[in-house]
């Protein structure tokens, strides 16, 4: 009975499982319910948000400034909690553009830092994203999506936002995406993020929405995959590599220069202006105009590397359905049912939004005929981006407004094809 | 004293790229004194720049750091990289803000707000009245009467007195000063040496469209800000209020103790579920609908069960319906909506009308099992129905609470002791809960 005792207190269950005999474990499932074969998970119940939040910590974020929109409030309540028990700081900030200009001026001076928002604040934000980019400063902004255009529907979710997250730059520069599906992934990718935003200096949107965000769903800690953090590449003037070294300088497409924070020993120059190598403001020099290709290039160049999917395979299948986010986990159930039904059909879940996975996108692609596009927006914004890929292929879209598309609705319309 | 020559911490030789006689050449003399005055390492400086004519500035300043930013958001990046200085670096730094009259109005929360943070950022606002990289046009901080392109009438506004928005945001250390003043050295020196917020406006003119416009010489511009009431000179410089980085200690970082990190659930009961059990629960704000759920997730999971749960309610949490979709599962869950619901709860008559609205019955099947309260009437024929005393037993703030105690123990998705033993952590005793009525109701 001592033992029954410590079980239900669940106090040092790992122990009375290394020394209970089998027959008392039969005992206490016939008698009380209790199993002890589950020591290996380590589980909670977790929002993408609180997700978000703990990758966060996780990855090394040291700052966090905030401003408060539904869905995306639960990051910045995570962070306020979590930043100064892990040697950091987290603060309100009276709007939006106050939160990212935060963020990018603690990024500056050498630590890592997030905002997080949604369409409405996203809007405030672009200048200073920009601001970001052409800084070459790093910085991730979750966006958590609800229903637009405007206000539109703060507690209903959606997936409008994908162009203008993407296409929020004037000269349409690529703006790293990540789209995680499930808290879990929002755990990991958000860690994915921070490592985008150091190893190619630039800021990384995680987009997510409200379903994703706020959405409570049991965690398993033990299964989390953990990229290791990756730490920011600072120049030091005692490196040897100092005397060629230039802020925003580059020999190949690929190459990223090391950072040099504010208050260092390295004098800094940075200008939201079109600037040469060193940051200094240049009109109509080539050089300025180099950097401005190479802030592009520099992503290119990493494309493949950042490709991040996930293909369900099915031998001989004519339809894939693609989806991201939310909806693809309401893909998932579909193809399962489509299966069940004698369909065959494959999947492709799109992590990296952008730079678009293309590679992956027409691998998956191979063998079907027909390929559908699920996504909670109306005009298939998604679609829009990939569907000049697929100009050998049938393409569809299937959208929705306002609520989840349902499995049902993806099964139902293949099934009409 | 030092002067320009001995420590400059300008590019040697520079041409100021302003018109001729324009007072932003004064300031930026003005302030490389004041450095000089104050001996600052440059590596320890953070020139923060704004757009206008005055944002030139950073291109002359070539030994401290410079961030050029852009228009009116100045203030902001400043805070943000003297937080993160202060309170996760060497603290050293110096961040001093440039900014005209145009940028300090489009970025005005920037600056209330720092201020209002008593982050260790300087802002110096050179005030021309006008924007003059542009071409002269009025800003919100052009005297009344002032003529500009824009106000070829005479601006028809009063000007604003950013020092009074200043001293209404509780800054530490303001000063309106002249770009002539002899002594702009020692006030620049005095705000950046000041820990904490310190602003310091000062008047000056565009030659190129101000002067040109009105009747005006620099030796009128403390007579022409007295005219508009607005105060010259030192106007405060009070130490009462403790920099950013010190009161973020005392009130935040001391207390970080106080927050409990959330626990882990290694799963200690069992259960049979085989498929997926889909629950929605309707309610009323503030009667423990969403809560309850929360409990019924983590009963769950404490049995090994995957679980979701998604709540819905007006944009203002405290009022109408309250609704919680749940799904426990013996399986990782993929659609998080219940769209074929093995037990619809109804508690109240807000969460009924919700239901409703929702076109709920478009979300069931034959084997649906609607628990309601008593009070209330569906409509609907062909339901299981079951009709329960839950808020008179439990409670109108424990009806949900009952609910989910009735569906456990009626139809077991799941053992009961996990639940009974959150509602005994949460209520108390589990037998003294509810109405003894309500445990016979089985
Ligand atoms: S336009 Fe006016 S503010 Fe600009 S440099 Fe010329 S005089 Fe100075
Ligand atoms: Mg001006």
């Amino acid at each position: 009975m001592i033992f029954i005792a410590a079980a239900k207190t669940k106090r040092k269950s790992f122990f009375i499982q290394t020394i209970l005999s089998n027959f008392v474990k039969l005992v206490l499932h016939y008698y009380y319910g209790i199993t002890m074969n589950s020591q290996n998970q380590k589980l909670a119940l977790r929002s993408g948000n609180q997700m978000t939040a703990e990758g966060a910590i996780k990855a090394g974020c040291k700052f966090f400034a905030g401003y408060p929109i539904t869905p995306a409030s639960g990051i910045y309540k995570g962070l306020i909690d979590l930043l100064p028990l892990n040697n950091g700081i987290a603060i309100s900030s009276p709007d939006e553009i106050s939160a990212l200009a935060y963020c990018v001026g603690a990024s500056m001076r050498g630590v890592k830092a997030m905002t997080a928002t949604s369409g409405p604040g996203w809007a405030l934000m672009i200048e200073t994203v920009q601001y970001a980019l052409i800084t070459e400063t790093p910085v991730v902004i979750s966006v958590v999506q609800r229903l637009g255009p405007c206000t539109g529907g703060a507690t209903q979710g959606a997936q409008g936002d994908i162009l203008i997250t993407e296409f929020a730059t004037s000269g349409g520069y690529t703006i790293p995406v990540l789209y995680p599906s499930t808290a879990k992934e929002c755990y990991e990718l958000t860690i994915e993020a921070f490592n985008w935003a150091e190893k190619y200096r630039t800021p990384v949107v995680l987009l997510s929405d409200k379903e994703i965000g706020m959405t409570t769903e049991s965690v398993d800690y033990n299964k989390l995959k953990i990229s290791a953090p990756e730490h920011r590449h600072l120049i030091s003037e005692n490196d040897a590599d100092f005397s060629e070294w230039k802020m925003y300088g580059f020999d190949s497409p690929g190459m990223i220069a090391k950072f040099a924070p504010v208050g260092s020993k390295v004098k800094v120059t940075a200008t939201g202006s079109a600037h040469n190598t060193k940051g200094s403001l240049k009109k109509n020099d080539p050089e300025t105009l180099a950097v401005l290709k190479h802030l592009e290039d520099k992503i290119r160049a990493h494309k493949d590397e950042m490709s991040l999917v996930k293909e369900d395979h099915e031998e001989g299948a004519d339809t894939l359905i693609i989806s991201f986010g939310i909806t693809a986990r309401t893909m998932k159930d579909s193809v399962a049912n489509l299966r069940k039904q004698g369909c065959k059909v494959s999947s492709l879940t799109i992590y990296c939004m952008f730079p678009v996975p293309e590679k992956a996108i027409l691998k998956a692609a191979i063998g079907c005929k027909n390929i559908f596009i699920a996504e909670e927006n109306f005009s298939g914004q998604y679609r829009m981006i990939i569907a000049p890929l697929l100009k050998n292929y049938n393409v569809y879209g299937i959208n929705k407004l306002g609520t989840m598309i349902t499995p049902n609705e993806i099964t139902e319309r293949i099934m009409k094809l | 004293m030092n002067t320009t020559d001995q420590c400059s911490y300008m590019t040697h030789g520079a041409v100021m790229p302003f018109c001729k006689g324009c007072g932003h050449s004064n300031i930026l003399k003005k302030l490389n004194d004041a450095l000089g005055l104050l001996q600052l390492d440059p590596h320890d400086v953070c020139l923060v720049t704004d757009i206008g004519c005055i944002g030139l500035a950073d291109a002359l300043f070539d030994k401290v750091h410079t961030v050029h930013t852009t228009h009116g958001r100045s203030t902001g990046f400043a805070t943000g990289i003297a937080v993160a200085d202060k309170v996760l670096a060497s603290g050293k730094l110096k961040t001093i803000v440039l900014i005209g009259d145009g940028g300090s109005m489009i970025g005005l929360l920037h600056i209330v707000n720092a201020a209002l943070m008593n982050v260790d950022v300087t802002v110096i606002v050179a005030n021309n009245f006008l924007f003059g990289m542009t071409g002269g046009q009025t800003s919100s901080l052009t005297p009344e009467h002032f003529n500009t392109i824009t106000s070829p009438f005479g601006s028809m506004n009063p000007s604003l007195d950013i020092c009074q928005i200043a001293d209404a945001s509780k800054a530490g250390f303001i000063a309106r000063k002249t770009a002539t003043d002899k002594d702009l050295t020692e006030t620049i020196s005095e705000a950046i040496t000041f820990n904490g917020f310190a602003i310091v406006e000062v008047l000056e003119l565009c030659t190129e469209h101000g002067t040109k416009r009105n009747e005006i010489k620099g030796n009128m511009l403390a007579k022409m800000a007295e005219d508009e009431g607005h105060e010259i000179g030192v106007i405060k410089n009070s130490h009462a209020r403790p920099e950013f980085s010190k009161k973020y200690e005392t009130d935040v970082h001391s207390h970080k103790g106080d927050i409990k990190p959330h626990k882990y659930i290694s799963p200690q009961f069992n259960h049979d579920l085989r498929s997926p059990n889909e629950i929605i629960i309707s309610g009323s704000a503030g009667e423990r609908v969403q809560s309850t759920a929360a409990m019924f997730t983590e009963a769950a999971l404490m049995c090994g069960l995957h679980v979701t749960q998604k709540n819905d309610n007006p944009v203002t949490q405290g009022s109408g319906f309250s609704l919680s979709e749940v799904i426990i599962s013996p399986q990782e869950i993929n659609f998080t909506g219940v769209s074929s619901a093995d037990y619809v709860v109804v508690v109240s008559e807000n969460g009924l009308k919700e239901i409703q609205g929702q076109d709920i019955f478009n979300r069931i099947n034959e084997k649906t099992i609607f628990i309601i309260d008593e009070t209330l009437t569906i409509e609907k024929k062909g339901l299981n129905l079951v009709v329960l005393p839950l808020r008179r037993l439990c409670g109108s703030d424990k009806a949900a609470v009952g609910a989910f105690d009735y569906v456990i123990r009626k139809f077991e998705p799941f053992p009961h002791e996990p639940f009974k033993q959150l509602l005994a952590k949460r209520f108390g005793e589990y037998g003294k809960i509810f109405k003894e009525e309500f445990y016979n109701l089985f």
